[in-house]
């Protein structure tokens, strides 16, 4: 690369993000279209084969093509930032929502009429018996049918490995950028040769290992095909700048990821790729990056050093690399769309942390990626960063200053903060090894893992605490259409104190926890069966060793991880029957089930009670903080009961992603005095929308009263800030104290989202959500939502002006 | 108006007790790190731009949030005074002469619309709260910070919860008028590690017109709080803040005067930090059946704010400007 002014060089990253938010999503049928002509090819053979097939037939059919910019190449589509189908699992819904995609409010995506015609015509009618949904349905039992299914208000969600297909691991990056693809094949043609026919595993190793092969065969000619395209166009090219990048690219391509990456932009295009073909074998979510800064950075350094490239020029590679995360894209079904919605695919990206040492590792990489997600504040990648006692506050620091800009921009909630002195000896508890645990990654939203080995299925299904406790309160029956559904745990009019509320509400999460894992557990028997994995078999470590696909255990680290959704609703809700019922004796328990009967509906005064004269979780207060724990505790301890077909166990987590607003429309009126169907509280352990009205030192306090490590899954905290709270150094340092004191206190993890025009607004419109919002000025107490309307508009006014200055 | 607590009248504390309308944690323009924000209620100067008007009265009062109320006329029900009426034009309004702060209406108005402003409490009261964020002020440097109100009007109070603080290792600071004996504010500063001193206005007359009294205790004070900051300048800090209220004291000279001021006799305050008018209190004035006094005023503009902190800059101070 010559040497330009660092202004040019910017403008390249410019016009590669204004090129990207351009685009309006499409759907693109030409994988579909491939993989079903593969298939139709293969009927009869064993499926991991047809599976390694079908990719290759894949890779070696789609468009190739690079646009102008691009430094760093490769395509998961025939249109730039379209969706490709997957009709394996997304058959059905296919089917029936064809029409709301071009309409949907969340996450809409367009499709041409002639497109429209092949995908329902020509295409789907394949697959209808034969992907996932279909299978599932026909194997589930009638009474995990009645648990999931049976009421159209259910408790627990698992369709998003129902309707796709596993996702959530991160590549072994570190071994493929130093050995390549290349090396892969040989290792499997070894073991393949090794194989004894007495062994009584003989047929599938050999199945497996022939299907790595073509899978790696596939690969290599996918980047070869691009090496060709980047020829092609440096040939018919003019601009002699231009034509040099085009030419550069085609010898990257050539060369990797077939073998190893010598220097940064190898390694880069090594990664994307390998990254890519993840989300081209699979529609499964949250394939992450990983220790991204680790791994890369030795590249990086031999060519700084050897004055291969420049700082400069490594960051405008870095960025070229940074802007195509956000290409990658999903056809969700509508339910799911809302469960994940802003086409979340949570691709995390791990910055800073220690090595495996336990000493810091934080490097000029890791600052260089935060000013790269500064600046283009995209989606993708859903940036972490690892922070532990002896990290550098600059790196802290920059991290809070991208926490600033992220507030107006795409990326609100960047980056995500993680607690290393929480996560190591949780993973290590959990039986990682100490060194892996340090060198631990965050797969799609908060779930630590060991690095590169691990088929985690994290974000294995979202389940309803909310719901376990209506039940409760009910008798087991829907109090949204009266539906019996849990098993009777008895007339809460009769219970004699609050200790039977207890018993019933942890009689509910039992039942419903024991179903949730016969029925992921079958879900994953239907994805070993027709879903193998080849690809992500050759990326995650210990699958060539077992010889075993990654959907049979082949991962050296196997779990299932379901979510528990609604803790700050049910310790409310059980705060409130402590103190108003039993304890101050204020209602009657049928007076309280009366109203949430009724919605409250006549009874806004008891609502307010509830709101307002029982303790909230949120505010440092031990009565109602300890329930939340108690909550946490029972939903932890009846998951980890739970095995699954790859020889993993179950890891409980409790985060929502933002699972909390389709979630509670299935919930009815709590205790907690929140209205029914209205949402349930963000996060995960996050205090309830506006209840926190003592700051977020209070807050934190309680959350981290909950049993963080025993969540091994992960827990999340969404903390509203103001980003006028950020604008000097000595402000951010303040934040930067606040969290380290969180984790001090054993939190795993928090991410901010700054207060916006926006979110004034809506708490104007909304004032009892966000009670909690309070207006920091010097010597001044007060909460926004009591100001007079003409006040809050200059603030508001004020805000706006700040976000565009 | 019957004030149920005579032995209050004075002053203002009731033996160890004092009285404190808010705590509130997370405070981080007050003083250094992190810190919890303790205000005391009653003021003997009565500023009209006043951002916190329920801290002037030294007595408990009831505040009336009318956004949050759900007409359940519950408090008319329970007041033993009969100070609640209904009305169809103005809705619930308490008769001020007869309220009493009883807080029986406070007590059982479900969203809490009505709430009694100023409670008593120890210095163990308001210690178990401090002490709960001691983690976050350990990282940051931070600790308590005693507001108002004034502390000056309940000195003893606060002298023994800075004193109890110290003793418990916390980092201290008020934030002052300076109006008050100098026995009384020595004593709080002896127990203080950050001092907030406000410079209102430099013309006395000026400076009694509108908020009450005249400069000189405040000035004298503010040299004498300056020459015990100097006496151990490693253990305590001076900020003097001036309040820049448009059409009162934010002339250039005014500030010119002030800068020249401190440079010369307050030679120990480490800056000045410049505190925008704001419209903030509007609303706390009607919610204690009072009229604001700066209702339509608007706060000063950026540009003023830079302009006024070049003129301290220039006066060889450091300046910080909050808005």
């Amino acid at each position: 690369m010559s040497a330009m002014p660092a202004q040019v060089l910017f403008d390249r990253t410019q016009r590669l993000n204004a090129r990207l938010r351009a685009v309006k999503p499409e759907i693109c049928l030409e994988r579909a279209r491939l993989v079903t002509e593969s298939y139709k090819q293969t009927e009869g053979e064993p499926m991991i084969l047809r599976r390694a097939k079908a990719l290759h037939h894949v890779l070696n059919n789609m468009s190739v093509y690079i646009l102008e910019d691009e430094l760093i190449v490769g395509k998961q589509a025939g249109k730039h930032r379209a969706a490709p189908l997957f009709p394996e699992t997304e058959a059905i819904y296919l089917e029936k929502e064809i029409d709301i995609f071009p309409q949907r409010h969340t996450d809409r995506l367009l499709i041409s009429p002639e497109d429209r015609r092949e995908l329902l015509e020509e295409i789907l009618p394949y697959w209808k018996d034969k992907c996932t949904e279909t299978l599932l349905m026909k194997r589930l039992p009638e009474h995990l049918r009645a648990a999931w299914l049976g009421d159209e208000h259910g408790i627990f969600h698992p369709e998003i490995h129902v309707r796709g297909s596993l996702g959530h691991i991160v590549p072994d990056f570190e071994r493929i950028l130093k050995e390549g693809f290349a090396a892969q094949m040989n290792k499997a043609k070894e073991k393949l040769a090794a194989i004894s026919p007495y062994d009584p595993e003989a047929p599938s190793k050999r199945q497996f290992y022939e299907a790595v092969i073509i899978t790696c065969d596939a690969v290599i000619d996918f980047a070869r095909r691009y090496s060709e395209k980047a020829r092609e166009m440096a040939r018919a090219e003019t601009r002699p700048q231009r034509r040099r990048e085009l030419e550069k690219i085609a010898e990257v391509c050539a060369w990797v990821p077939a073998n190893p990456a010598r220097d940064f932009w190898e390694a880069l295009q090594s990664y994307w790729f390998t990254l890519l073909i993840c989300y081209i074998e699979q529609n499964g979510l949250a394939v992450s990056s990983g220790r991204f800064d680790q791994y890369m950075y030795p590249y990086y350094r031999k060519d700084i050093e050897e004055g291969r490239l420049t700082r400069e020029e490594a960051q405008e590679l870095l960025e070229a690399c940074w802007v195509i995360h956000t290409e990658i894209m999903r056809a969700y079904d509508l339910a799911c769309a809302k469960y994940f919605s802003g086409f979340a695919i949570a691709m995390d990206m791990d910055l800073g942390g220690v090595d495996k040492n336990g000493k810091d590792a934080t490097n000029e990489l890791s600052y260089m990626c935060l000013e790269a997600d500064k600046k283009i504040n995209n989606p993708q990648p859903n940036l972490s960063v690892r922070i532990h006692d002896a990290c550098p506050d600059e790196f802290l620091l920059k991290a809070i200053e991208v926490v600033r800009e992220a507030g107006g921009g795409m990326g609100g909630g960047k980056p995500a903060f993680y607690c290393d002195e929480v996560i190591v000896p949780l993973l290590v508890n959990d039986g990682v090894p100490l060194e892996k645990a340090r060198n631990y990654v965050i797969v799609g939203c908060v779930e630590p893992a060991s690095p590169g080995d691990t088929l985690g299925m994290t974000n294995a299904c979202m389940s309803n605490l909310a719901k376990a406790l209506e039940l409760a309160l009910n008798d087991g029956r829907c109090r949204l259409c009266g539906k019996q559904f849990g098993p009777r745990t008895g007339d809460p009019r009769k219970f004699k104190d609050f200790n039977e509320v207890l018993q019933a509400f942890e009689a509910q999460v039992a039942w419903y926890v024991s179903n949730m894992i016969e029925t992921l557990n079958l879900i994953q028997n239907v994805h070993q069966e027709v879903y193998p994995l080849p690809y992500f078999s050759v990326v995650l470590g210990g699958c060539i060793e077992a010889g075993k696909d990654c959907t049979r255990g082949g991962a050296r680290f196997n779990y299932t991880g379901p979510q528990g959704v609604g803790l700050a609703d049910t310790a409310d809700s059980l705060a409130a029957i402590k103190t108003l019922v039993f304890d101050e004796k204020r209602m009657t328990m049928a007076e309280l089930l009366e109203a949430l009967d009724r919605d409250f509906e006549g009874r806004e005064d008891l609502r307010q009670i509830l709101l307002n004269h029982a303790p909230k979780y949120g505010n440092d207060i031990d009565e109602v903080d300890l329930l939340a724990r108690y909550v946490g505790h029972v939903y932890c301890r009846e998951v980890k009961k739970g095995r699954d077909p790859r020889g993993g166990h179950y890891r409980p987590g409790l985060y929502a992603v933002s699972a909390n607003v389709p979630l509670g429309l299935n919930v009815g009126a709590l205790p907690s005095g929140r209205r029914a169907r209205t949402p349930l509280a963000d996060g995960g352990v996050s205090v309830k929308h506006g209840m926190d009205v003592n700051g977020p030192s209070a807050a934190m306090r309680s959350v981290a009263k909950i049993d963080h490590e025993e969540a091994t899954n992960g827990t999340l905290l969404n903390q509203r800030y103001n980003p006028t709270a950020l604008n000097t150094l000595e402000d951010r340092k303040k934040l930067a104290d606040l969290i380290r004191t969180y984790f001090a206190l054993g939190g795993l993890h928090v991410q901010f989202n700054c207060i916006d025009a926006g979110t004034l607004r809506k708490a104007k419109a909304n004032p009892e959500e966000y009670r909690g919002l309070l207006v920091r000025v010097a010597g001044y107490s007060a909460f926004f939502v009591e100001l007079d309307d003409s006040v809050q508009d200059d603030i508001i006014n004020r805000t706006e002006y700040m976000e565009v200055r | 108006m019957v004030h149920h607590i005579e032995q209050n009248e004075g002053n203002g504390h009731l033996g160890t007790k004092g009285l404190v309308f808010d705590i509130q944690r997370y405070a981080i323009h007050d003083g250094p790190g992190i810190r919890t924000l303790v205000f005391v209620k009653g003021c003997p100067l009565h500023c009209p731009w006043c951002c916190n008007p329920e801290s002037i009265s030294r007595f408990p009062e009831l505040a009336y949030f009318k956004k949050r109320c759900i007409g359940c006329g519950k408090c008319v029900e329970v007041c033993p005074h009969g100070a609640i009426s209904f009305s169809q034009d103005e809705g619930f309004v308490a008769d001020r002469d007869k309220c009493q702060a009883c807080g029986e209406c406070a007590k059982v108005c479900p969203p809490k619309a009505r709430v009694i402003s100023g409670t008593a409490y120890s210095v163990d009261d308001v210690l178990r709260v401090v002490e709960r964020d001691r983690p976050f002020y350990r990282r940051s440097g931070g600790g308590l910070t005693v507001s108002g109100g004034e502390v000056l009007l309940q000195h003893e109070f606060v002298r023994e919860l800075l004193e109890e603080a110290h003793r418990r290792l916390l980092h201290t600071a008020i934030e002052t008028s300076g109006y008050g004996p100098w026995q009384n504010l020595e004593a709080i500063v002896a127990h203080t590690d950050y001092v907030f001193m406000d410079v209102k206005h430099m013309d006395s007359e000026r400076h009694r017109q509108v908020v009450g009294v005249s400069n000189e205790i405040i000035l004298q004070n503010a040299r004498r709080v300056s020459e015990l900051v100097a006496e151990e300048p490693s253990r305590r800090e001076l900020v003097i803040r001036i309040p820049v209220i448009p059409d009162f004291n934010d002339s250039e000279s005014n500030i010119r005067a002030t800068a020249a001021f401190v440079r010369e006799e307050v030679r120990s305050a480490r800056k000045i930090e410049l505190l925008a008018y704001h419209r903030l209190g509007e609303s706390k004035w009607e919610r204690i059946g009072k009229q604001c006094p700066t209702r339509g005023l608007e706060p000063p503009t950026k540009d003023k704010m830079d302009v006024l902190r070049r003129i301290v800059e220039d006066a060889g101070l450091d300046c910080q400007v909050r808005r």
